[in-house]
């Protein structure tokens, strides 16, 4: 049963929601766009970067939209004291930066900048932070862009449930670590990079092998499949116009059967695809030990012959199938037909299972 | 080990006071750690105090054994100020009373002559009679003595040593024959009692909300004093533990809670050991039969005096307020109704109770540091003016007064002028300050208010939890602004400063960056010439 609409009112003028929707949610049916840093839909409300704050009725203080609840005749305004407040929290995290935006990556923080004409008064003495170098080849972390905002934190302790990155510290010294300050490599991290996938300002980055100067903006979304593995996660690959390269892969909250999650092969391991080694068409080894190309017919029918005759000179029992950890179920159950009913042997396999 | 595995952010050990562990001493000692999450900062405070101070192995080690992921126990380790520092450290008191009085001289004095002990400076040790005041490991130099009063209501002029000593004055005798609820709620309402410990939210209406709420529930005693200034609960503490603890199981009668909890700072080393005699005794005379009444100890964080940052510390994760309503009293420690009541408000109930509502005097404990000449603890009424407090309770002031702080670092700052004025909420109100903890800080003219705004703002940005941005950044900011003020350079104008304190007040989560900008205010109304440098405020804005 979906939920009963309650009515209430957004800016003087009469609404209505599903009730207990979040009051951030309940505002963008109506047009009204309200800002956050820190929330994402993954992760339980936080309401820690008060961006979002609003004026109920009722409360002596504004309230955060991103944890707030909509009501049946909650009074809600978002135009009295609310755009000052917004303009003042977002000089306060440009103060806490010497450079908002050091690594020039998509920064939610710098587009509510803009948008609100805002520019730190000063640069705190302390906004220098210890820089971070990480020998694995997939991530990067910059702690002058971070802001705190603790939604790559709450990722892996809330969906990802492991422990790869700790909010470090109080007060000034706060900080968003990989725990202890180990390199990603030396804690539980599985470096599924979901933790960069929802920071809003870039501070974890993808190290791209494919470097591209493009603003992200700009690149070519193609949705597709991933291949590693049966689970058919849904991504995007996003080409370069210029180079027609794939130069990353992210993936959408609204995509079933993953939500936007990826796995460590799914998000990094797209290098394969322009790669000078990758096979193309299938090799048949001769005579002369040497791998020559062939058509698939060619192949499949040597294969076929190969197995005829093991099974003729030493029997079915002989012969077992290990199916590829990245095949369907529907094709992983085409191979046990294939060996059981025509090679007729009980040995199959899926290094799935492992 | 950790630093040979790691090459990304720090090739060297995280602390400097790392030791190398006793892994047999931890070995020994993890089996008998319970693993209930609610456990993990007791289990810390024993790692730090048997083992040795918390680092990344010991972490890890206590993380694996509890079944908590690693990285959620470095958060919380990271969180206190002390768990990563060894027990025997000196901690030099740096809060603004014991600055007034010379703490950067003893500070640099002590770590001259550390001889290999750690030597911190700290954030107020609730010991400020004393200032400039230090802890040794646990004790604290100089020998603390107790300055106060003969009060009608809370008796601190008699310390009890036993518990016979506390019956033989009267106590344990509301315990066995309690009025009903509403009696008790129409006699607190009638007292006008309301929270010492600073927010001041009267305590007849909590007690009522809490009862309306389904069981179980919890009491919690908020033994976290920190506000700068404020020694009070400690003077219950040591004087009458078992006072606090009488009216704890009143309270928990109440509510019909069968657990009850006080969060005691860790600095409290003395009341520590006075309510865990006092618990022994209860126990062993049977109050505490189907109940239980335990003790949990912090380690060193501000902020977790705030009630519900309080509740995270204690079910085991970083001392960070929660987002209100909902209020403890609907949702509390572990999400049941719960009552969490101030030391010294709870202290007073049993008085209450006794003599009844109306006739009991409105009193409450003032603690008065800084330059006076008897700084101590003492029982006044609540109408008490500053006058009156120093020079009839405090023996006088000792030095010409510049500045006097009412009640803990964000009730705001007040001028000589103010010294005739009743010290009611609302006669305060008028001047721009509130009550708060009535932790009254008496300063001398050769520390100016700006350094005291300064180190204020100082001590607000330390404690802030970081969660919310305009606590986090608008302390600091602030701080910023006053430093570069003290040498006449103008970080920031007049009207973009009172921008950040509106955002500060309307926007933080909690009491401590919304009640950051009392001071501010304060100082710019009464010192209005200190901050001319930074222009005149706007009228209409």
């Amino acid at each position: 049963m979906s939920p009963a609409m309650v009515e209430f009112t957004l800016d003087g003028k009469r609404a209505a929601a599903p009730e207990g929707e979040l009051l951030m949610h309940a505002a963008a049916r109506h047009g009204v766009f309200i800002p956050t840093l820190c929330h994402d839909d993954k992760l339980d409300p936080y309401g820690g970067c008060r961006m979002c704050v609003v004026g109920v009725e009722g409360s002596p203080r504004p309230l955060p939209a991103c944890a707030t609840r909509v009501a049946e005749g909650m009074v809600v305004s978002t135009n009295s004291s609310v755009p000052a407040y917004r303009k003042t929290l977002t000089e306060m995290l440009l103060a806490e930066h010497l450079d908002p935006n050091p690594g020039g990556r998509p920064n939610e923080l710098v587009d509510l900048a803009e948008e609100y004409d805002a520019e730190a008064p000063f640069i705190l003495p302390d906004a220098k932070r210890e820089p971070y170098d990480d020998r694995n080849h997939f991530m990067g972390y910059n702690p002058d862009a971070c802001i705190l905002c603790n939604r790559c934190v709450r990722y892996t302790q809330e969906v990802m449930q492991c422990s790869a990155l700790s909010l470090e510290g109080r007060g000034p010294n706060a900080r968003i670590v990989p725990t202890h300050g180990y390199s990603w490599l030396d804690t539980e991290c599985e470096l599924c990079g979901g933790c960069l996938s929802a920071c809003p300002t870039g501070a974890i980055y993808e190290k791209f092998e494919e470097r591209t100067e493009r603003p992200e903006q700009t690149l070519r979304k193609v949705k597709s499949t991933c291949t590693f593995c049966g689970v058919g996660c849904q991504i995007d690959l996003n080409v370069d116009p210029e180079t027609n390269r794939i130069v990353k892969v992210t993936s959408d909250p609204s995509y079933v059967s993953n939500e936007g999650n990826l796995c460590v092969k799914g998000r990094f391991a797209f290098n394969f695809v322009h790669h000078p080694d990758r096979l193309t068409e299938p090799l048949i080894r001769r005579e002369d030990g040497e791998l020559h190309p062939t058509t698939w017919e060619d192949a499949l029918e040597t294969a076929a012959r190969g197995l005829a005759r093991v099974r003729e000179e030493h029997g079915p029992q002989t012969i077992g199938f290990l199916a590829s950890a990245r095949l369907t179920m529907e094709e992983n159950f085409l191979i046990q037909k294939l060996a059981r009913t025509v090679v007729g042997t009980n040995s199959v396999h899926s290094c799935e299972a492992t | 080990m950790h630093s040979a595995r790691s090459i990304g952010f720090r090739p060297q050990a995280l602390n400097p006071y790392d030791r190398a562990v006793d892994a047999l001493r931890l070995a020994e000692l993890l089996p008998e750690l319970p693993t209930d999450r609610t456990r993990l900062l007791e289990n810390l405070g024993r790692i730090r105090r048997e083992v040795g101070p918390l680092n990344p192995e010991l972490s890890d080690a206590l993380a694996d054994h509890m079944n908590i992921r690693r990285g959620e126990v470095h958060e919380v380790v990271s969180f206190y100020s002390f768990l990563d520092v060894p027990p025997d450290s000196v901690r030099v008191c740096i809060g603004p009373v014991c600055d007034c009085l010379g703490a950067k001289e003893l500070l640099a004095r002590e770590q001259e002559h550390a001889n290999g002990v750690p030597v911190l400076g700290v954030e107020c040790l609730g010991h400020c009679e004393h200032a400039p005041v230090l802890l040794r490991g646990d004790s604290v130099e100089p020998d603390p003595v107790h300055r106060t009063n003969e009060g009608r209501s809370l008796g601190l002029h008699q310390r009890d040593e036993t518990l016979a000593d506390y019956q033989a004055r009267g106590g344990l005798e509301l315990l066995g024959s309690l009025p009903p609820k509403e009696k008790i709620v129409a006699e607190l309402k009638a007292s006008g009692l309301s929270g010492y410990g600073g927010a001041g939210f009267p305590t007849g209406v909590k007690w009522e909300a809490v009862a309306r709420e389904l069981t179980p529930r919890y009491v919690i005693v908020n033994a976290d004093e920190g506000e700068p200034g404020t020694i009070k609960d400690r003077y219950v503490m040591e004087l009458r533990p078992h006072l606090l603890l009488e009216a704890t199981l009143i309270a928990m009668d109440f509510a019909e809670a069968t657990e009850g909890f006080i969060y005691l700072r860790e600095e409290y080393a003395t009341a520590r050991a006075r309510l865990l005699a006092a618990l022994d005794e209860f126990r062993a005379a049977g109050l505490l039969d189907g109940r239980s009444l335990e003790l949990v100890v912090g380690a060193g964080a501000y902020i977790c005096g705030e009630e519900t940052a309080m509740l995270e510390s204690m079910e085991g994760r970083r001392g960070m307020p929660r987002l209100k309503p909902p209020f403890p009293s609907e949702v509390g420690y572990l999400g049941r109704p719960t009552l969490i009541q101030n030391v010294e408000t709870l202290a007073h109930i049993p008085a209450i109770l006794r003599e009844g509502g109306e006739a009991w005097p409105p009193v409450r404990l003032w603690s008065v540091s800084g330059a006076v000449r008897e700084p101590g603890c003492y029982e006044a009424p609540l109408d008490v003016t500053l006058r009156q407090l120093i020079d009839d309770y405090a023996g006088g002031a000792a030095e010409e007064i510049s500045a006097i702080v009412p009640g803990g670092a964000a009730s705001g700052i007040l001028p000589p002028e103010a010294l005739d004025v009743p010290l009611t909420r609302d006669d305060l109100r008028e001047w721009g300050v509130g009550a708060g903890s009535a932790g009254v800080q008496v300063f001398p003219r050769s520390y100016p208010p700006l350094r005291l705004l300064a180190e204020t703002m100082r001590f607000f940005a330390e404690e802030s939890c970081q969660k919310c941005t305009p606590c986090r950044i608008g302390n600091r900011g602030l701080h910023h602004v006053f430093e570069e003020l003290e040498h006449d350079r103008v970080a920031m104008s007049r009207d973009q400063v009172e921008e950040w304190l509106d955002a500060m007040a309307a926007t933080s989560i909690c009491g401590l960056g919304q009640g950051a900008p009392f001071p501010v205010r304060a100082a710019f109304r009464y010192w209005a010439e200190t901050f001319e440098p930074l222009g005149e405020k706007a009228e209409v804005r």
